[in-house]
């Protein structure tokens, strides 16, 4: 028994450290990696600013789910051709980014703006609630319209067009198309946040306010609407981050995908130090390399299911156990 | 003496009260709803089954809110607490844990549920309590969601660990009472729970698990009360209100918080006994959950954060409105209601958009009821910060149980003056 064990380990060792397996897991978790950076991105610049640990994040990743699936439905129609899919994809993003800033400026502005002065705690706890209402909201319009809410929205799905769904032959072994999507658009985002916080007038608010936003209000900059529009700016990528989960197998859109995505957010955001993007990244990175190496260790040699959840969640006791602060953090960000 | 006495029984009138008033809901519940009371009242009232899990999940958020309400510390992980003591006792029962035989006495599980909890909350603490703030929030939250995967996915514990486990070796229901002695002791639970003649009227089983989880509730609730109101408690409520201050003062804080830490995952540990207890099964979505510790959280905001009887009320309006919404409606319900009240042809009546008044119900209405505690919760944290009972207790300057006795006796003087200055004045 004891014997066959070692086997079926040293088997699977061997196998592991072959360039094919590398390759492969090096691909699948640059990935992993994007989908991380892009549902805890928003996240960490929100929290980064001011201090809300936002609950409701993962909900609003799941809205952006759907709302990006119904306009790849409706773009692509039946039988998605490449173009049409990609196109209806990019115009998804528009429309999502759009329509959940929007809504992300609304609640800071209307529930969140009134308890800036109370302890942190209640912005945190207002934000909680409404997640609650939010996932509520989605499963009734979701039901309404005849969709499962707990299985992903099959019609979303299938609107995956063709040259994602194939394979390419790169370098010792063969990767989906999705993945390599994922890892350039995931590039894309972190650009993008990059050139916004470092190239643009606002980008420099931001980063004042992080440091010190008493001073910077001090200095003539309106903190509050800046806090206003990264909020924005923060549930639109959340938006964003569901629309490429859409195409995805393993998440796919559904109500329970707010959780799903929430817990991996939290992990990366807080393991990154809260608040830093470059801590953010980082993270992504090694969570999704580790995310990578245990699903392949899972489908070799353990048979324990839940093996690559239980190492997302170890990383982050781990990481917290060793730095308090994260990699990245500094102790009087989220310091309450 | 007599003197101390007075005054202790003054100091825990309203405690008496609320006893009084939970003691009677059995009956109540049973009059008015066999009686001819209005059916809007009795689609409100929750069922005593309800009520026992009200119970059970009450005393985890109080102990939820013993340590975040108290010290401050956010303990986001509390459902590996709730979840082991419900765990440990299935468990236990089916014979898969070593030492202890399928038999051993209920009374004896839970108080091993609560050793095993407040072991593990040594362990998860020690890591735990060297971070402050979101931080500590988040190792706790990384710790319990650890043991929910593992115990989602470990096979030792049942033929499908994904759907939760059941007992299935042990057919008696779980006794409360005196262990070992029957005659002293009931059965709990909604099948296995056993009626009890007294007086000349039946008990069912859902009264008489009430009876008998309330009990342990209670006993657990003073225990509580008791240790807050201590020197120990006193230092936590330093540490909640500047933790630098009570170090240079001298104490040291990291014991008092994993002390507080590990009590509080006892009374989490018990309360997840009770509730396999009366479940008799558990499934890792109901025990080891993050959303476990939500619904503590919610309960706690509710009811009043930092007050340790408030938990216990927000849960009863989270689990009554839930009841309320829910789908099958088989306690009163708001359907049943309205079926029952506007008629048929009522429920038929189109509204908007072609659905009638019936489909409006059971589209936004049933089964919905997280949207509606979710508002409400959401208006608390707006409006109501303090929750319920630390609302009522800053309009009246002091904790209830001190303050409410010496609130009411005011006004029934007030009254019994106004009374009597009347009576007077019709005889003049």
């Amino acid at each position: 028994m004891i014997d066959q064990f070692v086997l079926v380990y040293a088997d699977a060792l061997g196998s592991f450290f072959t360039p094919e397996a590398l390759f492969g897991v090096l691909i699948d978790g640059l990935a992993k990696a994007s989908l991380y950076v892009m549902i805890a991105s928003g996240l960490t610049l929100v929290f980064g600013l001011m201090g809300v640990l936002n609950f409701a994040h993962g909900s609003l990743t799941m809205f952006g789910a759907y709302l990006g699936g119904l306009v790849l439905v409706m773009t692509a129609g039946g039988s998605p051709t490449d173009p049409a899919a990609l196109g209806g994809f990019f115009l998804g993003v528009v429309v999502v980014f759009g329509a959940l800033g929007l809504l992300g400026g609304l609640l800071e502005w209307g529930l969140i703006r009134p308890i800036y002065d109370r302890p942190p705690l209640y912005q945190i706890l207002l934000t909680f609630g409404l997640a609650l209402i939010l996932d509520e909201i989605a499963r009734i319009v979701v039901m309404f319209y005849g969709i499962q809410p707990i299985s992903s929205w099959q019609a979303a799905l299938a609107t995956k067009p063709a040259i994602l769904g194939r394979t390419y032959d790169l370098g010792p072994t063969s990767v989906p198309g999705l993945d390599l999507f994922q890892i350039g658009f995931g590039l894309l985002t972190i650009g993008f946040i990059w050139a916004f916080l470092t190239q643009t007038r606002y980008g420099l608010y931001v980063r004042a306010g992080s440091q010190d936003a008493e001073m910077a209000r001090a200095l003539g900059i309106d903190v509050r609407r800046v806090f206003t529009v990264i909020f924005a700016l923060g549930t639109g990528l959340a938006g964003v981050a569901g629309m490429l989960l859409a195409w995805d197998q393993s998440w796919g859109a559904s109500v329970p995908l707010a959780a799903e995505t929430l817990l991996p957010a939290f992990v990366v955001v807080i393991i990154g130090g809260l608040g830093t993007v470059r801590g953010t990244v980082v993270a992504s990175v090694l969570v999704g390399m580790v995310d990578a190496m245990t699903t392949w260790w899972f489908n070799e040699a353990i048979t324990f299911t839940g093996l690559p959840e239980m190492f997302l969640f170890l990383i982050l006791v781990i990481v917290l156990a060793i730095k308090p602060q994260g990699f990245y953090g500094i102790s009087e960000v989220g310091g309450h | 003496m007599a003197l101390i006495t007075r005054e202790y029984a003054r100091d825990h009138l309203i405690h008496l009260l609320v006893l009084a008033a939970l003691a009677i809901y059995p009956a109540v519940y049973h009059v008015l709803t066999n009686g001819g009371a209005p059916t809007g009242m009795v689609a409100l009232l929750p069922r005593v089954e309800t009520m026992v899990a009200v119970l059970y999940f009450g005393l985890f958020a109080m102990s939820f809110d013993f340590i975040s309400g108290y010290t401050g510390y956010l303990s986001f992980g509390h459902a590996a607490f709730y979840g082991t003591g419900a765990y440990f006792v299935v468990l236990v029962a089916n014979g898969k844990v070593p030492l202890l035989a399928p038999e051993t006495p209920f009374i004896w599980l839970l108080v091993l549920a609560g050793v095993l909890a407040a072991v593990l909350a040594l362990v998860i603490g020690t890591f735990s309590f060297r971070l402050t703030g979101v931080y500590f929030a988040m190792i706790t939250l990384g710790f319990a969601q650890v043991l929910y995967v593992f115990m989602r996915d470990w096979e030792y514990l049942g033929a499908n660990p994904r759907d939760g486990i059941a007992v299935t070796g042990l057919t008696e229901g779980f006794r409360i009472g005196v262990p070992g002695v029957d005659s002293l002791s009931v059965a709990i639970g909604q099948l296995a729970g056993e009626p009890i003649d007294l007086f000349g009227s039946t008990l069912g089983a859902s009264t008489v698990s009430y009876y008998a989880v309330g009990l342990v509730v209670v006993v657990c609730y003073i225990a509580m009360q008791r240790i807050i109101h201590s020197p120990f408690g006193r230092v936590m409520i330093a540490i909640r209100e500047n933790e630098a201050r009570a170090r240079a003062i001298g104490y040291n804080t990291f014991y008092y918080k994993l002390g507080a830490f590990s009590m509080s995952a006892f009374f989490a540990g018990v309360a997840g006994g009770l509730f396999a207890g009366f479940r008799r099964s558990v499934t890792p979505e109901n025990g080891y959950y993050f959303l476990v510790t939500g619904d503590a959280l919610l309960a706690s905001i509710i009811g009043g954060f930092g007050t340790l009887a408030g938990p216990l009320y927000g849960r009863l309006f989270d689990e009554g409105l839930r009841e309320f919404l829910s789908k099958s409606g088989s306690g009163g319900g708001l359907l049943v209601f309205l079926r029952d009240s506007l008629g048929h042809p009522a429920m038929e009546t189109v509204v908007i958009g072609g659905m009638t008044v019936g489909e409006l119900v059971e589209t936004f209405l049933n089964g919905h009821a997280p949207l509606y505690v979710g508002i409400v919760f959401v208006l608390f944290v707006l409006y109501v910060p303090n929750g319920m009972v630390g609302t009522v207790r800053d309009r009246l300057g002091g904790t209830c149980a001190k303050q409410l006795p010496a609130w009411l006796s005011d006004r029934l003087t007030a009254i019994v003056t106004a009374i009597r200055e009347r009576v007077s004045g019709v005889r003049h």
